[in-house]
């Protein structure tokens, strides 16, 4: 079953004549469970690509349809709860709430979804994470590689079926990249869910299911498994 | 009279609540039935309700996610099926090309007309036919008895230092025979996850792979290095490489690398490493620089302090 598919997804930015293309006609079916690399240098319409896909963005024509779902029509409102029952997300500079502690972060958005913690299951991945020293520490207090760990189990506490990343290991060093990312692919086939990451490192990439490649707003060579 | 209608009112209040209570329930029970319909019917439309910030809202939620697992439970039963018939045919067909050479030479020494030299050169390449079906037979057997999961690894905290010095050992006549040296750079013995057996059959075929494509009287470099989370164990070797478009695909059953063709082997070596890895939570990346250098990286997870 496709738990992500796109539609002649299309986002174009500005009027005529000076639009810029982000995404040109992207056909995707991702299955349940899969593991898929998105590459392209930077301006391929990599990023406008995820953000549709978990509803951060709106598309200008097409759809994006999440389990069996046309998320392309729905208000803003849905879209939030959409994103917080569904999505997890894992960015770049981590987003994390400077003054909240490392636990308080990744219970964070099961608490907006108000909902009650299941413990267990968090304490379980703070420590597949290698987290459970550093709960009580405030995100400055780590380095950048525990923080990126601190977003991805922050992402995985509500137990969204599909997590979202966008360049995760853009502003690590190669060795933590390659520790942040083995985290990644760990636990994402631990809880099964299907992952869509972000990134222009082949290196990094070479971990995924499948490898889709998108150059001015379309995918021109998709390699199977 | 004040009395009177004070009573009067709450008893009016009373029924309204009441009223409204029941009406309120039977509309949620009403819901909560519709929902379940909608499961039993395999429905994935209940869209609407689970799209806004209500208790019943999260219940469907719930039962849509019920319902997707199922899906999902069934769509990778078929997808195993599927698996299992690319195994058959993948395999059917690798084992074709050594059988067949091995059935020619055969006929041809039945019919009997040869010089000895020839019986001899026959001979030998029927003994490497048998040997590369052999081999073949040994990492089918293993690779479905891990992919079937017939055999469950058990990563237990272990000194890594005894794996990989196995694995070099297993590897030494073959480098030996094409002068490569073996260097392994030292390192503090530390404890990880892994399944011992395993785990050196993995690195055992990485090492014999980094022996296959490095020239001879070339060298290979071991090196073990510590990360936050996993530990990290690389072989370079100084061979062929290969192009970062097929770093994704070399891992994949069956399949042989461009720089690969010429080179004896079968696409599965890689594959079951990998396999391996990734049945104890590990993984393997590899770099390299074609014409220059390849090094794989395997990750095992450190224990727990």
């Amino acid at each position: 079953m496709a738990v992500l598919k796109t539609e002649s997804l299309k986002k174009y930015y500005g009027k005529d004549p000076n639009t810029v293309k982000a995404l040109d006609g992207v056909d995707l079916e991702i299955q349940e469970g899969e593991f898929v690399a998105v590459v392209g240098t930077s301006g391929s319409g990599k990023s406008t690509l995820l953000h549709m896909l978990g509803g951060l963005d709106t598309p200008t024509d097409g759809k994006v349809i999440v389990g069996g779902k046309d998320i392309s029509g729905m208000t803003d409102e849905q879209l939030t709860i959409f994103r917080r029952r569904n999505v997890g997300f894992v960015f770049q500079n981590y987003n994390l709430v400077p003054i909240l502690n490392v636990y308080e972060n990744i219970v964070l958005p099961i608490e907006l979804d108000g909902n009650t913690v299941d413990k267990g299951f968090v304490e379980n991945i703070i420590e597949t994470l290698g987290l459970a020293e550093k709960k009580t520490n405030l995100p400055n207090n780590l380095s950048g590689g525990q923080q990126q760990r601190v977003a991805i189990a922050r992402a995985l506490a509500t137990k969204p079926s599909i997590l979202l990343a966008d360049e995760p290991t853009g502003n690590l060093d190669s060795k933590t990249s390659q520790d942040v990312l083995g985290v990644l692919k760990m636990t994402s086939t631990r809880f099964h869910q299907t992952m869509v990451m972000i990134t222009h490192n082949e290196q990094i990439a070479q971990l995924a299911d499948r490898v889709i490649r998108i150059e001015d707003g379309k995918i021109f060579a998709a390699k199977g498994r | 009279m004040a009395i009177t209608a004070i009573i009067a009112i709450a008893v009016i209040l009373c029924s309204l609540t009441v009223l409204f209570y029941r009406r309120y329930v039977k509309k949620a029970f009403d819901s909560i039935d519709r929902v379940l319909d909608g499961v039993l019917a395999r429905n994935t439309e209940l869209s609407l309700e689970a799209a806004a910030d209500s208790r019943l809202s999260k219940l469907t939620h719930k039962a849509i996610k019920i319902m997707q697992m199922n899906v999902l439970d069934i769509s990778q039963t078929t997808q195993e099926k599927e698996i299992i018939q690319s195994f058959i045919s993948d395999m059917s067909h690798q084992m074709k090309t050594p059988l067949s050479g091995v059935a020619m030479y055969t006929d041809l020494l039945l019919e009997g007309r040869m010089t000895e030299t020839e019986r001899q050169e026959f001979l030998s390449r029927i003994k490497t036919g048998t040997e590369k079906l052999q081999w073949m037979m040994d990492s089918l057997v293993k690779m479905s008895r891990l992919e079937v999961g017939a055999v469950e690894l058990s990563p237990v905290a272990a000194g890594i230092k005894q794996t990989i010095s196995d694995s070099i050992s297993a590897v030494y006549g073959a480098a030996a025979k094409r002068n490569i040296s073996l260097q392994t750079a030292y390192f503090e013995d530390m404890a990880l996850l892994h399944d011992r057996k395993w785990t050196g059959e993995a690195i055992t075929n990485i090492l014999e792979n980094a022996v296959k494509y490095s020239p001879s009287d070339g060298e290979i470099k071991i090196s073990v290095e510590a990360l936050p989370i996993y530990t990290k164990i690389s072989v370079t070797d100084y061979g062929v490489g290969i192009a970062p478009d097929e770093w994704n695909s070399i891992f994949k059953r069956f399949y042989r690398g461009r720089n690969a063709q010429g080179v004896a082997g079968a696409g599965l070596g890689l594959y079951l490493a990998s396999l391996i890895f990734q049945k104890q939570g590990g993984y393997i990346l590899v770099e390299s620089k074609p014409g220059k250098y390849t090094t794989f990286s395997m990750f095992l997870q450190n224990c727990k302090k």
